[in-house]
């Protein structure tokens, strides 16, 4: 997805350089919870028995010739694992690119009896923390001309 | 008194009704609508309810206590003390300009309007009483759109402000909310309790209790009241399956207890809501009474010595609930009631 230039600017330089005060552009809440989480294809996962699911992080796989060989001589492992309990699962596998944030909400309010307010609060702060670590992005379902 | 029976049967009808209740202050509400903001003063104070979602919908209320004002003047202040010492009567309160108060409630949402550059219309109708209240129904439009009720009540002295506020194209919604707001808000408790419900969660507890304490995090309420050295903690935590496959609801409670809960006799009880409740009591220990002579802050007004707490997991809901009271030994009753007023499905 093609970043607006303020958001692009944001981005790049007013993160590092705060006198420029470039900030975000405001989201409209009910924009934010039609997107679409969607997993990053680089990581694998599997869910086991108890519900909980363990993702596999590839390490080095986008690292440059030096990263890979100094990771080499220092016997980096070129994976590492993050489990996520019974919730963080039910949320991951529903981050499939076809539900929305509103509807992974609902599902989740649902299926562990949680108040909708609180499902919404633990979700998106999930998804937050999952995007901020690249396991996840985000898509926008766009309408053809 | 038992909690009434339209209340108990709320979250039986999840999708139909949220029952709000903060500091006296209660109403009945579409499903889903959770509080988003309070405050935790009893006789000046405020209490937004927000609509699911992506909902524009707010429903606002702001409270005042006009026969516990605070003091303007010296005089004021040396007055009251003076009464308080020589055990005079309180002087007769003064009903409230009703009228004055809504003006410039409207003239402030004027101004707002007015900065928006949107024209300002403010419809209200005629004072009327309804029983013990006095009561103006008024509706605005400018940059949004409001409908509301200002009253005054003769039983608690509250002057009360409620009302519904959209966008300016939601009329209709608007005018439902608040006809399901008018008719269920009320403005002091039953029986001598308070009704204390969001996030699900309804309990009743005593009404000179006062809230000193809360923590809301998704997954975990916490609600302590506090009257002199006596204190009700309220824990509430959410999904209930998850925990129980680690720890039974004992070995939950005796982690998050108030107290060593190993100098306490442990009974179960299912006489008081329905639920196995693993209930602990007893006198309180030398360390206990350190602990409750720093929670009531050197006060020893209501000083307690025994204690009472249970733990309860409802399956319906998948939480545990936990009350834990520091009370006096000749009030353990308190603690009993409060269970029984306590919904948790």
């Amino acid at each position: 997805m093609r970043l607006p230039l303020k958001m692009w600017l944001y981005c790049r330089a007013g993160r590092w350089l705060p006198f420029l005060r470039i900030r975000p552009p405001e989201i409209d809440r009910s924009a934010v919870f039609v997107l679409r989480p969607g997993r990053n294809s680089l990581l694998k996962w599997e869910k086991r028995p108890s519900g909980d699911v363990l993702l596999t992080v590839p390490q080095n796989e986008r690292a440059g010739f030096v990263t890979r060989t100094l990771a080499r001589w220092m016997n980096v492992p070129p994976e590492r694992y993050v489990e996520l309990d019974e919730v963080g699962g039910f949320v991951w596998e529903l981050c499939d690119g076809n539900h929305t944030i509103d509807a992974i909400v609902q599902k989740t309010s649902r299926q562990f009896k949680m108040n909708r307010r609180e499902a919404e609060v633990s979700v998106t702060m999930f998804l937050q923390m999952l995007h901020e670590r690249n396991f996840i992005g985000f898509y926008r379902k766009v309408k053809k001309a | 008194m038992r909690a009434s029976h339209s209340e108990r049967s709320a979250p039986m009808e999840a999708e139909a009704r949220t029952v709000v209740g903060w500091q006296g202050v209660r109403c009945v509400l579409p499903a889903d609508w959770n509080v988003s903001g309070f405050s935790m003063d009893r006789d000046n104070g405020y209490l937004r309810v927000d609509a699911p979602g992506t909902g524009s919908l707010v429903v606002q209320v702001r409270w005042w206590n006009v026969a516990r004002s605070r003091p303007r003047t010296l005089y004021d202040l040396a007055a009251a003390v003076v009464r308080r010492w020589s055990r005079r009567p309180e002087p007769p309160v003064i009903a409230p300009d009703l009228r004055a108060n809504l003006d410039n409630l409207l003239k402030e949402t004027a101004r707002k309007s007015r900065r928006s550059h949107t024209d300002f219309r403010a419809d209200i109708k005629p004072e009327r009483s309804e029983g013990e209240r006095t009561a103006i129904n008024f509706t605005w439009v400018g940059n949004g759109r409001g409908q509301g009720k200002i009253w005054y009540c003769a039983t608690c002295h509250r002057v009360l402000i409620a009302q519904v506020v959209g966008a300016p194209q939601e009329a209709g919604a608007i005018g439902a909310v608040a006809s399901q707001l008018m008719g269920s808000l009320r403005c002091h408790g039953e029986s001598g309790y308070d009704l204390w419900a969001l996030y699900d969660l309804q309990i009743q507890i005593p009404e000179d209790f006062r809230l000193d304490t809360q923590k809301l995090l998704s997954g975990y309420l916490h609600l302590e009241f506090a009257r002199g050295g006596e204190r009700i903690f309220l824990d509430r935590w959410g999904l209930a399956n998850l925990t129980l496959k680690r720890f039974t609801c004992d070995e939950w409670l005796r982690n998050h207890a108030a107290v060593n809960l190993s100098r306490y006799t442990r009974t179960l009880r299912d006489d008081l809501n329905g639920h196995e409740i693993a209930y602990y009591e007893g006198v309180l220990a030398p360390a206990g009474k350190l602990r409750a002579f720093y929670e009531a802050r050197g006060s020893l007004r209501r000083f307690p010595d025994a204690y009472a707490g249970g733990i309860w997991n409802c399956d319906v809901s998948n939480r545990i609930y936990a009350i834990q009271a520091f009370l006096r030994a000749c009030d353990l009753d308190v603690w009993k009631g409060s269970v029984q007023r306590c919904v948790c499905h």
